[in-house]
């Protein structure tokens, strides 16, 4: 059977995280056991970070969606949307599940309800569960559509917000380890599985969120079928 | 020349996955009645809905005597005449008494009259004082029809009547009154349209409007030389607010004891359950104690909106009305009264700001709840949707509140 391209990326998105993984333990430098309450947990952050810049192309990809349906009325915008959100809720619980563990580690709480950055993510995950949820729960059609692009355009308030909150209130959650005036905190190796990690996410989601318009555009389709067998336009 | 009540121009309405108005054009003048004929899902109730501001527009505006009501661009302005509506569903709630629903329905008109000779024609006499929830289906469309006839027959300006199959589980004798009333109206200058199959409303029709095709054909009625009855004697009452009808409701039910109330106790008792551990709590901490059961009160949203769900009652209201009904005042008191309860139970004392901080804590979040649930109310199935997903959003403007509250 011939691979579409989105299993082709996502075969290769899989692949990548493998071996990221295995890198990161076998193959990383240990941080300082100075600078960390648990040193052997800080590994988990070549799942982290990936997780969570993917999970912001998904919800970009979500904005992108719901816009593009609140003002087009395009089929193409609303599968994006439906995309971006599925793949939001999965990389939004990969992100979230990988920080408290950490958090458990490093911290000793999985969760800090006062830290801006961990609550808006967290919301972010949530967002996404609604949609994906609330959209299940509903007969396709304007009414759904409209309402759950609107709650996409709100969601995406909280993406910079989240962005810019490690910056501006980091309580307990590190700041940037990249793209910071300091030139970041990363030595050489660590940096590289960084970024074979973020490409690896990259490919991933990108893969999940074709394969996720594919399977959509087929839905649509069998519904259209379904209402010319009801005897409908 | 009569004056032009209604105009649709060009309107496209969506619904579920179709098109069911494309391009349409409707006219109502003064002193019509115009039948929406049309086999079913030709699109009879979407006109209604759409003339009833319900339901946005992809194209095209819809104009209440030449005032912009609604248009393509979403926006959606109160008619400036009097709009009075019967949907499929009736738009009552359960615990409403009959003849109370009927004087809120005449008092948006600003105006009431005495219904004694309606519910007689209607047989609903002995049930004037009876709660909706105790009428057969029957009776409660009688009185969801009465509840747009009366505003009419009470105002003195031109209205405008929608009527959504009206005679749909009434007996012979009441559809001879229904037909009376429809005349008499016609008479008095209002405008009515009106979905039916039945052939005896639509043997009054002056106008009859074709769906799915739009055509309109003008009728020579002879039914019109009815015997008419003396203008009713009126007398003016304001309007009742949605807040107000929304605390009346929600002290007939205690929905607000059941729904708000009942989750902070539970909390309270929860965190004074927690004894010796809640002992050596920082200022902060005890204060998060303190307001827990107010924030949680708040976050179990307004009961109102899960009541008007019931049979429309918040679309009759939005049509009919100034706004959806809502608790108004009632979470603010109630915030303030179990933040009081929760003060004494943690610190012994009476503390007015923390009260008054309770107070506008469970106001502010249970509104904002409520907001968050109207937003779904377009969706086919609005008890399906998990909005209690998004309430975590307001922990953390909590934990910043209690913040700033210690300082």
């Amino acid at each position: 059977m011939k691979m579409k391209v989105g299993e082709v990326l996502l075969l290769f998105g899989f692949i990548g995280i493998a071996t990221t993984m295995l890198l990161a333990f076998l193959w990383a430098p240990s941080v300082s056991i100075n600078a960390f309450e648990s040193p052997a947990a800080q590994r988990i952050f070549y799942w982290h970070v990936p997780s969570a810049w993917a999970a912001f192309i998904a919800f970009g990809a979500l904005f992108v969606g719901s816009v593009g349906w609140m003002f087009k009325r395009s089929e193409l915008m609303w599968r994006i949307h439906i995309a971006g959100s599925e793949a939001g809720l999965a990389t939004g619980l990969m992100t979230v599940w990988s920080g408290c563990v950490w958090g458990a580690a490093e911290w000793g709480t999985p969760w800090d309800w006062s830290d801006v950055r961990l609550n808006t993510f967290g919301l972010l995950t949530l967002l996404a569960i609604y949609l994906v949820l609330g959209r299940n729960s509903q007969p396709d059609g304007v009414e759904t559509r409209d309402t759950f692009a609107a709650f996409g355009l709100y969601g995406f308030i909280l993406v910079p917000f989240t962005y810019v909150a490690t910056r501006i209130w980091s309580i307990r959650h590190p700041g940037p380890v990249i793209g910071t005036d300091d030139g970041g905190s990363l030595n050489a190796d660590m940096g590289l599985i960084l970024l074979f990690g973020t490409l690896s996410f990259t490919l991933l989601i990108f893969g999940h969120m074709l394969t996720s318009m594919r399977i959509t555009s087929f839905e649509q389709r069998i519904e259209a079928l379904q209402i010319q067998l009801d005897g409908g336009k | 020349m009569a004056r032009t009540l209604v105009e649709a121009v060009g309107i496209e309405v969506r619904r579920g996955m179709g098109v069911v108005l494309s391009n349409h054009h409707l006219e109502l003048n003064q002193g019509d009645i115009m039948v929406l004929e049309g086999a079913n899902g030709s699109g009879k109730s979407t006109l209604i809905e759409a003339v009833a501001r319900l339901l946005p527009l992809e194209k095209g505006h819809i104009s209440h005597g030449e005032h912009l009501v609604v248009d393509h661009e979403g926006r959606r302005k109160p008619s400036p005449l009097n709009v009075s509506l019967v949907l499929q569903k009736n738009g009552l709630l359960g615990c409403e008494r009959v003849q109370e629903h009927l004087d809120i329905a005449m008092r948006m008109t600003g105006s009431t009259i005495d219904s004694t000779h309606f519910l007689e024609a209607f047989s609903l006499t002995h049930r004037a004082s009876d709660n909706i929830s105790n009428l057969s289906q029957g009776q409660a469309r009688k009185v969801a029809v009465l509840s747009a006839l009366l505003p009419a027959f009470a105002s003195s300006e031109p209205c405008i009547v929608l009527m959504d199959e009206p005679d749909a589980g009434l007996d012979d004798r009441s559809m001879d009154a229904l037909c009376g009333w429809i005349t008499e109206l016609n008479h008095l200058g209002h405008g009515l349209i009106i979905s039916t199959h039945d052939e005896r409303i639509k043997s009054l029709a002056t106008v009859r409007h074709h769906l799915p095709d739009g055509t309109t054909t003008a009728v020579q009625n002879e039914n019109h030389e009815t015997k008419l009855s003396p203008q009713r004697p009126n007398s003016q009452q304001g309007q009742i607010t949605p807040g107000q009808f929304g605390w009346n409701m929600q002290w007939r039910t205690l929905a607000w004891l059941n729904q708000n109330a009942m989750a902070a106790l539970l909390t309270l008792g929860i965190l004074l359950s927690l004894g010796e551990l809640s002992d050596n709590l920082t200022e902060m901490q005890q204060l998060g104690f303190i307001l827990a059961p107010a924030l949680a009160a708040g976050l179990c949203g307004d009961a109102m909106v899960a009541m008007c769900r019931e049979e429309r009652t918040a679309s009759w209201w939005y049509c009919v009305g100034t706004g959806t009904p809502h608790s108004g005042m009632l979470p603010f008191l109630l915030g303030g009264g179990i933040t009081l309860l929760s003060s004494i139970a943690h610190t012994g004392s009476i503390e007015l700001n923390t009260m008054v901080i309770g107070a506008i804590l469970t106001g502010c979040v249970a509104h904002l709840l409520r907001f968050a649930q109207q937003s779904t109310e377009r969706l086919a199935r609005p008890q399906a949707v998990f909005i209690g997903l998004l309430t975590p959003v307001l922990i953390l403007p909590y934990a910043l509140l209690l913040d700033l509250l210690t300082r």
